[in-house]
């Protein structure tokens, strides 16, 4: 017998499942419920006598779940209660949405800007898309330069 | 005679095409690029050849040449609707499988593809050079070279119009190499409806009929089906006339398509002519019975169509749904990344044309159309389900995509009743949420043999970091 704890942050809120398993049979305890489980062949699962079919992938701790006909992204936590990065909304970093290219800089460092004023346009797969001010601030630094190829994620302008 | 062709074009439409010509005899050669070079399409032809650009006329004329091959076909996309290619292939003596260069330079500017429309009498929408009169307002920027979405800008008021107009023709010079943009009358409440064409080099033309293309976002079809519900049997005929006279007006040679807006009063307008195979001309094969690409490659060859008008009919209800690698629910954001897990639908009246399988990769060089869905079915409401059951049954994770987006759109009411124009997602905002994942989900990702690491091969879902229960086996 195996056991595991696993938390999750679903829309927002904190779930914690804990596993038991041997053998392909076993018990997922969650929210004070005892639901217990049985592995059929490969993406079939068994739960509480009702049978699901599943795939997972998994990129870090982002998780995509096929459910039953449907696709589902959530996030596994390290700890229970703590849920995803807090504060990213406040945050004056304007990231790569997707990965691409920078078309132009509309800004330059000492500008203010408005919330959600354009500051930077990229061109990802043949299409225009504009990165706003997620606040209203001055333009402390610009990360990239016209032309520039850059990465999802990738840190382009920081706004204080 | 054809005997070998160079297919100009990558992905599912590069697949379908090779599909066609080898039922034919026709030997094949597929094109790629540095980006492409474990792409998909590549294992559909006999031959494949590399190239710099996919844009470039000149290498693609040159690689048939070497190729030995005495036909282009260009798909749709990159070149199949530059003049520049089919001139360059005219002078190189190689059939080029479309309409002659003149009928695609006049067709591909959308300003001089509407007077000769006036001139033929088909209906056509108003256009201004510059600022239109404020009550004009709104109004549509489009590219003059342009085409799915790309270069063009709904614009509410004339304060907004220059801005537009540059990003427009910014967008535009880099999709197509043709910065000229004009602007539009906006009909409200538009449809989209399209007439599949044929014509041969004797001077015979038909239609095969209509395919509804009023699901949209950003301007580009995402779901597209045949027969419309907007449309009578009347409508039909003199939609249809329309188009047939739109082809000859340009002596048209090879399948193409007359699109219109239909406003909710039953007017049609010509928006433009797509002298090349569409995206969506599944829906049109699925229920008409023909082979669009074949009837191309006849054509091409000098042949005569295969049927008159009177020979033709549409049997069932077809609908597609374009499979995109975006994320609707984060404002269609392109998305990256490589296909983990692909288990496609199967079973009577569904087609699948993909350009990508387990293991492709997904970049963002190219357009984000990853497969098409079609299924056709004996009533709009049988394929309906059949569309349901499909998209439902259809696994692809490692990129995000667009399938339960899709299967919430064709499940709201208004789908089901045909209530369709190209306005629907902004008045649908509930297909923008995602449904929380029932408790089950959560469970079964908690199995910690159950996920799959990116790149991690294998078909079993449970790799064993777990147990090593007798389950692992069966």
């Amino acid at each position: 017998m195996i056991s595991r704890e696993f938390h999750w942050s679903i829309a927002g809120h904190d779930i914690t499942v804990r596993v038991e398993e041997s053998q392909g049979h076993g018990t997922f305890h969650v929210e004070g419920r005892s639901l217990p489980f049985r592995l059929l062949q490969s993406n079939w699962i068994e739960i509480e006598g009702k049978k699901h079919r599943f795939h997972v992938v998994r990129s870090g701790n982002e998780y995509t779940i096929w459910f039953n006909g449907h696709t589902y992204h959530f996030a596994r936590t390290q700890n229970a209660g703590l849920g995803q990065a807090a504060g990213v909304a406040a945050s004056g970093e304007v990231l790569a949405l997707m990965p691409g290219k920078v078309l132009r800089v509309e800004v330059e460092v000492g500008d203010t800007v408005e919330e959600k004023q354009t500051v930077v346009l990229m061109e990802s797969m043949k299409m225009e898309s504009a990165l706003r001010a997620p606040r209203a601030g001055r333009v402390a630094r610009i990360c990239c330069q016209v032309g520039q190829i850059v990465e999802m994620g990738q840190l382009l302008v920081v706004i204080d | 005679m054809i005997r070998k062709v160079l297919i100009a074009n990558r992905g599912e439409i590069a697949i379908r095409i090779s599909r066609t010509l080898r039922e034919m005899e026709i030997q094949t050669v597929a094109v790629f690029t540095s980006a492409d070079e474990h792409s998909l399409h590549l294992r559909a032809a006999d031959e494949i050849h590399s190239v710099d650009s996919y844009l470039d006329s000149q290498e693609i004329v040159r690689a048939a040449k070497e190729c030995g091959a005495d036909a282009i076909h260009p798909g749709y996309g990159f070149l199949s609707e530059s003049p520049a290619l089919a001139a360059a292939s005219e002078q190189a003596g190689i059939i080029f499988i479309g309409p002659k260069s003149d009928t695609i330079r006049v067709m591909g500017d959308k300003l001089e593809s509407k007077r000769v429309m006036q001139k033929a009498g088909v209906p056509t929408v108003p256009t201004w050079d510059g600022s239109p009169p404020a009550p004009e307002y709104p109004v549509l920027v489009k590219a003059v070279g342009g085409g799915g979405g790309k270069g063009m800008r709904l614009v509410e008021n004339a304060a907004d119009l220059t801005g537009a107009m540059a990003s427009a023709s910014r967008e535009a010079g880099n999709a197509f190499g043709d910065d000229r943009v004009f602007v539009e009358k906006y009909i409200r409440q538009p449809r989209h409806i399209e007439f599949q064409i044929l014509g041969d080099s004797q001077g015979n033309y038909i239609h095969v009929f209509e395919r509804e293309c009023s699901i949209q976002r950003r301007h580009q079809k995402i779901i597209e089906e045949t027969p419309s519900t907007a449309l009578t049997l009347e409508l039909r005929n003199r939609m249809g006339t329309a188009a047939v006279a739109a082809a000859k007006a340009v002596h048209y040679h090879g399948a193409g398509t007359v699109e219109f807006i239909l406003d909710p009063a039953g007017h049609f307008y010509f928006l433009e002519m797509n002298t090349r195979i569409q995206v969506e001309h599944p829906v049109t094969e699925m229920t008409a019975g023909l082979d669009l690409v074949r009837e191309q490659v006849e054509i091409a060859a000098g042949g005569r169509l295969s049927y008159r008008q009177s020979d033709l009919c549409q049997i069932g209800h077809s609908i597609e749904c374009r499979i995109y690698a975006e994320v609707p629910e984060e404002d269609f954001r392109p998305a990256t990344g490589t296909i983990e897990v692909f288990e496609p639908p199967a079973g009577p009246g569904i087609r699948l044309d993909s350009g990508v399988a387990q293991g492709s990769l997904v970049t963002y060089h190219f357009d984000p159309l990853l497969a098409k869905l079609i299924v056709c079915a004996p009533s709009r409401d049988a394929a309906i389900r059949r569309m349901k059951r499909a998209l439902g049954d259809f696994v692809l994770l490692g990129v995000r995509n667009n399938i339960d987006f899709l299967g919430r759109i064709i499940s709201t009411p208004d789908f089901a009743a045909g209530k369709l124009d190209t306005g629907f997602l902004d008045k649908h905002p509930e297909v923008f949420f995602s449904e929380t994942p029932p408790i089950e989900a959560i469970l079964a990702a908690s199995l910690p043999g159950g996920a799959r690491a990116p790149g991690a091969p294998g078909k079993a879902a449970f790799p064993g970091v777990w147990t090593s229960g007798s389950w692992r086996n069966s």
